[in-house]
């Protein structure tokens, strides 16, 4: 057996860990492309999002280096995400790959569900090591999205632009060959002193913008034209909700007490959405709720035809809670352009909010 | 005579606006882009240089429009701004009391929100251009007849026949069904105007709390039988103020106005000589990662002036592409 997995961000370095941990045998595909892109999009159905081409693409990818199994998510959530396994497995078939595309729910949210398919995909490794392994990858997880936030709040305000971009992707780097919790924790923490120590501008309050949106969209930048960096360029500092370890954290670990963030973001949606529609689009809606008093504007991330995103993207203008929205449509689109347009007069509202003193987050300052 | 230049580069027409000390505008230029932006940019100020009057001194320039990057490279620009903040600025100079700005250009079409002159909101087409000006010169062009004369014709429907706006696939077909089935012309054209309007409305005007006064500019703004139609919808008057297709120009001006007020340094702007000399703009692939983006640069002489195109900015960044 010979397995893959899709890119989403930097979630391949903990899969990775667990792989080799486990001697299964695996293949990391190429990262996402315009080659990627290309194949994707001549062998999915045309009206599909931009998440289902993009990990299809990793299939194909993955398929041409040899792979029998491919581990993808998928479950019994109401967006057509659950479908879409099969029709990858159909499509590969028909390319002529004979490859097996593992499911993995994510909207039932059980643990159990992912170790137990490891646990065949390990050809039956001992429970022990198996949750050892499993751990290692975790730790990775968390250290990377760790890192991470740190870089969110240094990019908007480092004068050599492009800094933190490059020491995150060295940490990255180093990650993903690090063996041991001992250096791991020490990669965590020098890079984290190191981000720290970036020179600064000091002179600029920087804006705060939320990303919310379709978790594919929101995490892979390949979809989202790098959003986050390029608001970074701008100087705002960007933050979100939306992490891999977040997401673990909240659905496996502390949901069955009921007491996260997680449930605090569909209270606050409460209002204006009664119930899960699929997909992010609950989340989105109870973001801008929750977070109007903190952020100075929200980024809205959704895949072109994205039925949860889009009921989400009509209900936000109309809450009561009052903070400017920008709604970007991911798809085939590669030239970064009109995004920018639209982000650089998003960054000069809230500017002019925040002067005129009605914006949040430093009321009256700058 | 201080006086502030801002060039407008959009996908299909140019614009050129200088303002004195005191914004008042005392020259514009409204240029087709043709595809060539570089020698329309260059075209434009060699027309300055003539006939600007004498003893008018460019103290700060600032570019706008899809194409600002490349004329801010072409022109030394003081400033590089968004169109959409550029078109808020000028109305609220003309209209200050303005609450909703439409502006429908060649290949994109915005709102912009105001409340006590400040932007509160703005949406931009995204994934469709129907009811832009291109699809109208278009439809003019295979009627052949004028783009003024599309509007006159137009204005002279008494009973407007339905036109499927949805996307200009489904209006074309639908306006050369019902030109087969006999309809008259001026109804036909005003059945599309109508048409575009309500596209633009249920597209980019979507969710967003459209109140009066309206400002209409862009190049379409010219098209009265538009504002007809844009007024029935709205059922509000729709003020289309003198210069409308040069205001996002005038709004670059404005602002590096106040930039430079501000600044300690002298303008950038490269002086009129830019008209004569020769740019070359190439591309190449980057090989540096499998992405293998295209990379435009531009170039005077052997000497690279900008380079971008880029997923990363490797390329931004250092001329020999070293991250």
């Amino acid at each position: 057996m010979r397995l893959a997995m899709p890119h989403m961000g930097n979630i391949y370095i903990p899969f990775r860990s667990l792989f080799e941990r486990l001697g299964i045998d695996y293949v990391i595909p190429p990262p996402n492309t315009q080659r990627t892109l290309s194949l994707a999009v001549r062998y999915s159905p045309e009206g599909l999002c931009i998440p289902f081409k993009l990990l299809l693409g990793n299939m194909i990818e993955a398929a041409e280096l040899g792979i029998d199994t491919f581990l993808t998510v998928g479950g019994c959530g109401i967006c057509r995400l659950g479908y879409y396994a099969k029709i990858q497995e159909q499509i590969l078939c028909d390319l002529g790959y004979n490859v097996e595309v593992v499911s993995v729910g994510v909207s039932e949210n059980k643990l159990a569900g992912l170790l137990k398919k490891i646990k065949r995909l390990s050809q039956d490794a001992p429970w022990i090591k198996i949750i050892r392994a499993f751990r290692f990858g975790l730790a990775k997880l968390y250290a990377l999205d760790k890192i991470e936030q740190v870089v969110q709040k240094v990019r908007p305000v480092e004068l050599l632009k492009g800094t933190s971009n490059q020491l995150f992707s060295r940490a990255s780097e180093a990650i993903n060959r690090a063996d041991d919790y001992a250096t791991l924790k020490k990669l965590e923490k020098d890079t984290i002193s190191e981000l720290n120590e970036v020179t600064r501008n000091n002179e600029v309050e920087p804006l705060i913008v939320g990303i919310t949106g379709e978790f594919y969209v929101v995490l892979e930048p390949f979809s989202n034209l790098d959003v986050e960096s390029e608001l970074g360029k701008l100087g705002v500092e960007v933050r979100r909700t939306t992490f891999v370890s977040n997401w673990i954290k909240y659905s496996w670990f502390l949901n069955p007490l009921g007491l996260n963030e997680k449930a605090r973001i569909h209270q606050a949606a409460l209002p204006y959405l009664k119930r899960d529609i699929g997909g992010d689009g609950w989340e989105s809606v109870g973001e801008k709720v929750l977070h109007a008093g903190e952020y100075d504007g929200l980024v809205h991330l959704a895949p072109f035809t994205c039925m949860p995103e889009i009921v989400a993207q009509n209900i936000m203008p109309a809450t009561r809670e009052k903070i400017p929205v920008l709604t970007i449509i991911c798809d085939e689109q590669l030239a970064k352009s009109g995004m920018l347009t639209r982000l650089e007069a998003f960054v000069d509202l809230l500017q002019c909010r925040r002067r005129a003193g009605s914006g949040n987050g430093h009321k009256g300052k700058v | 005579m201080e006086a502030y230049l801002g060039i407008d580069v959009g996908s299909v027409t140019t614009k050129f606006a200088v303002l004195d000390s005191s914004d008042e505008l005392i020259y514009h230029l409204y240029l087709p882009t043709q595809g060539r932006p570089i020698e329309m940019v260059q075209y434009g100020l060699g027309q300055l240089r003539g006939e600007l009057p004498s003893g008018v001194d460019i103290c700060g320039v600032a570019t706008t429009g899809s194409a600002r990057y490349l004329a801010g490279v072409i022109v030394g620009a003081d400033l590089v701004k968004n169109e959409i903040t550029s078109h808020a600025l000028a109305t609220l100079h003309f209209i200050p009391e303005v609450q909703t700005t439409i502006e429908i250009g060649g290949q994109d079409s915005k709102i912009i929100i105001i409340r006590d002159s400040v932007v509160i909101d703005f949406g931009m087409n995204t994934v469709c251009a129907a009811g832009t000006g291109s699809f109208l010169d278009h439809q003019a062009l295979r009627l052949n007849m004028s783009i003024e004369d599309l509007s006159q014709q137009a204005l002279k429907s008494k009973t407007p026949v339905r036109i499927a706006g949805r996307c200009t696939v489904f209006a074309e077909s639908d306006m050369i069904h019902k030109q087969q089935m006999g309809h008259r012309i001026e109804d036909i054209l005003y059945g599309l105007c109508q048409a575009l309007v309500r596209n633009y409305l249920n597209n980019v005007g979507l969710g967003k709390d459209i109140r009066p006064p309206i400002v209409f500019q862009g190049g379409v703004a010219f098209n009265q039988a538009i504002v007809k139609a844009l007024e029935e919808e709205l059922k509000s008057e729709v003020i289309v103020p003198p210069h409308h297709e040069v205001m996002g120009a005038i709004g670059a001006a404005l602002l590096v106005h106040e930039e430079m007020a501000a600044s300690q340094n002298g303008s950038k702007f490269k002086g009129f000589g830019v008209s004569e000399v020769r740019y070359r703009t190439s591309s190449f692939e980057c090989k540096a990662c499998p992405n293998l983006c295209e990379i435009a640069q531009i170039a005077l002489d052997s000497q690279i002036l900008a380079r971008w195109g880029g997923r990363c900015d490797i390329w931004e960044r250092s001329p020999e592409g070293k991250g």
